[in-house]
């Protein structure tokens, strides 16, 4: 019998307590084109203080620090392992799918810590969507796949519904190739097709927050472009966090980058700060493609 | 080129003999044959003879009459056709819902749990069992204190056999279904009971009815927990009250004890009723892998 803990692996096994000694504590004041103040003066829509992760015994995230701001990308990038997206499951606690794992620390979404025992997780994964890895249809239509989060959470009328996933199709950048096949099923879409289609299903439930996790890497490049486009803009209305393998896809679509490395955040800052002209050795090495 | 190039002070690496190497494949793959082809001949030579033998004794009256009284001519096994798809029904209303709700604890909310593992183990035990001893365990449960037969302990005896193997194959299609559906579902904000029947057992759907269905014929045939059950009976059910309150007319004990008569008439109509049951299992399972081979979507 395989152990469900052992089909996925967000990066459980590589995160090993590092020896060499830590950067100084952040400074989450990026610069870089957006100034300091600027940063400062967005609100934060999610705030990390002091996040903590495990896998039963072994520590994957270590005393993380991060502000991701309101109708902002955010970029979450480092090697594999390195525990990206464990860091983003913790923002709509989806990890507690899994009995041993655990987040301790504060994750403020608006001011309210999400980790606390009282936090209603439905609700708060109806602000907080999220895009996986591999595309994810449900079995069922188009149209369902849209409709499912509506449904659930909203009282809407039939007429009501079917415009909301018009609208949320169009938002996804995919309603002129599929407004003849609402009543095919989704997995009958191309890759690229069902990841927007995953887009559009998030994004219908009126979320606040949208977190990918490495949404393109399963996708063909021009597929990746059309995902890229709509992350964009996606930002207007949406905050978003990014966490991607994929340096030249953080530096085009995000307007903050974290830079993880062994379960620690190693710098914050400007995407362009930390392209450009980063503060730590780590983060140059990786960037320029010296290791992972 | 039978040698690399030598590299800088390595003596050159002297290659493998590719006349063995074919030999070695040649063997393998003529055993693979060879075993594949003595599997299907002696499965063809079975459904043969059945066929040729009792295809005679397929008529109207096979469909419609009781079996014969003594060693008259004609008859047929219609009371036992009959009372088989109810014995095996009454199994599967009791043994598909548990198998299918113990897969889902096992694979979903179970998993490598203590209490989940220890299901697990029992489950394996109890699908090694013999199956007379299910037959016993019917027996002791139900006619023993009722001092009678019934079609419906048998139908306690066959769900007893199906739990096991509905519960182990349910739980293996689930574990097909991608651990991203399931979060996807969840992130959606929905309940884990919406999203485990909602998507992850839509997602399955077409296993789970093949599972069950192939369930469900595993038992029809059985004949050993039925000797102690249903017992058998040269009569009509005779309704609801015949299945639970006393032997039932079921196709496989017939035919054996069709085959023990010396009367080649009443031989030729076992004969007739094993072509029945291969028919209808084999039927049953074509027609179920044809219609929902799309179930592998995962």
């Amino acid at each position: 019998m395989v152990d469900i803990m052992d089909r996925i692996d967000p990066g459980a096994d590589n995160a090993v307590e590092s020896e060499r000694p830590l950067p100084p504590r952040l400074e989450v004041t990026p610069t870089g084109h957006d100034s300091a103040t600027e940063f400062d003066a967005l609100p934060s829509k999610l705030s990390v203080r002091d996040l903590d992760f495990f896998y039963g015994k072994q520590q994957a995230l270590f005393d993380n620090h991060l502000e991701v701001k309101e109708h902002r990308v955010t970029a979450i990038i480092g090697p594999s392992g390195c525990g990206k997206s464990t860091h983003l499951r913790c923002y709509n606690r989806i990890y507690e799918l899994y009995r041993d794992q655990k987040a301790t620390g504060e994750v403020m979404l608006d001011g309210r810590n999400i980790l606390a025992s009282g936090t209603d997780l439905l609700s708060l994964r109806r602000r907080v969507g999220m895009i996986f890895q591999k595309p994810s249809p449900f079995p069922m239509t188009v149209f369902d796949n849209i409709a499912y989060g509506l449904r659930m959470h909203f009282k809407l009328s039939r007429s009501e519904l079917s415009e909301r996933v018009e609208d949320a199709l169009k938002r996804g950048a995919l309603w002129e190739e599929v407004k003849d096949k609402l009543k095919e099923p989704g997995l009958a879409l191309s890759g690229g097709q069902q990841q927007r289609l995953c887009i559009a299903r998030a994004i219908a439930a009126e979320p606040e927050l949208i977190l990918m996790d490495e949404p393109c890497s399963a996708i063909d490049p021009v597929g990746t472009a059309k995902i890229e486009e709509l992350v964009s803009e996606l930002k207007s209305s949406y905050t978003i966090a990014l966490v991607t393998h994929n340096m030249q896809q953080a530096a085009r679509v995000s307007d903050y980058t974290a830079f993880f490395f062994e379960g620690r955040i190693i710098e914050f800052g400007a995407t362009s700060q930390i392209f450009e002209n980063p503060a730590q050795k780590q983060t140059e090495d990786y960037i320029t493609g010296r290791f992972g | 080129m039978s040698a690399t190039a030598p590299a800088a002070g390595r003596p050159p690496l002297q290659a493998r003999s590719v006349f063995r190497r074919r030999l070695v494949n040649t063997a393998i793959t003529s055993s693979a044959w060879l075993a594949a082809a003595i599997g299907i001949f002696v499965m063809g030579w079975i459904v043969y003879t059945v066929f040729t033998r009792g295809i005679g004794a397929w008529n109207l009256a096979f469909f419609t009459q009781l079996p014969p009284v003594g060693n008259d001519p004609g008859g047929g096994l219609a009371n036992c056709i009959i009372g088989t798809l109810v014995i095996t029904f009454g199994a599967a209303i009791v043994g598909l819902p548990l198998g299918f709700f113990g897969a889902i604890y096992l694979s979903e909310f179970g998993r490598a749990g203590r209490v989940a593992t220890g299901i697990r183990a029992v489950t394996n035990i109890v699908l090694g069992v013999p199956s007379i001893i299910a037959g016993m365990f019917a027996y002791a449960l139900l006619v023993l204190p009722r001092h009678h037969f019934s079609g419906f302990s048998a139908s306690v005896a066959l769900a007893f056999i199906m739990l096991p193997v509905m519960t182990r194959t349910a739980e293996d299609i689930l574990n097909l279904v991608p651990n991203e559906l399931r979060e996807s579902a969840l992130a959606m904000g929905a309940p884990r009971w919406k999203a485990t029947l909602g998507v992850v057992v839509k997602a399955a759907r077409g296993g789970l009815i093949t599972g069950a269905i192939l369930a469900v014929v595993r038992v029809a045939g059985e004949t050993a927990p039925l000797l102690f059950t249903a017992l058998s009976s040269q009569y009509w059910m005779g309704g609801l009250k015949g299945y639970f309150g006393g032997p039932t007319p079921n196709l496989t004990k017939t035919i054996f004890d069709l085959s023990q008569q010396p009367y080649s008439h009443l031989v030729q109509l076992a004969w007739g009723g094993a072509l029945l049951i291969i028919v209808a299992v084999l039927g049953v399972n074509v027609v179920t892998r044809l219609l929902f081979q799309r179930g592998k979507e995962w």
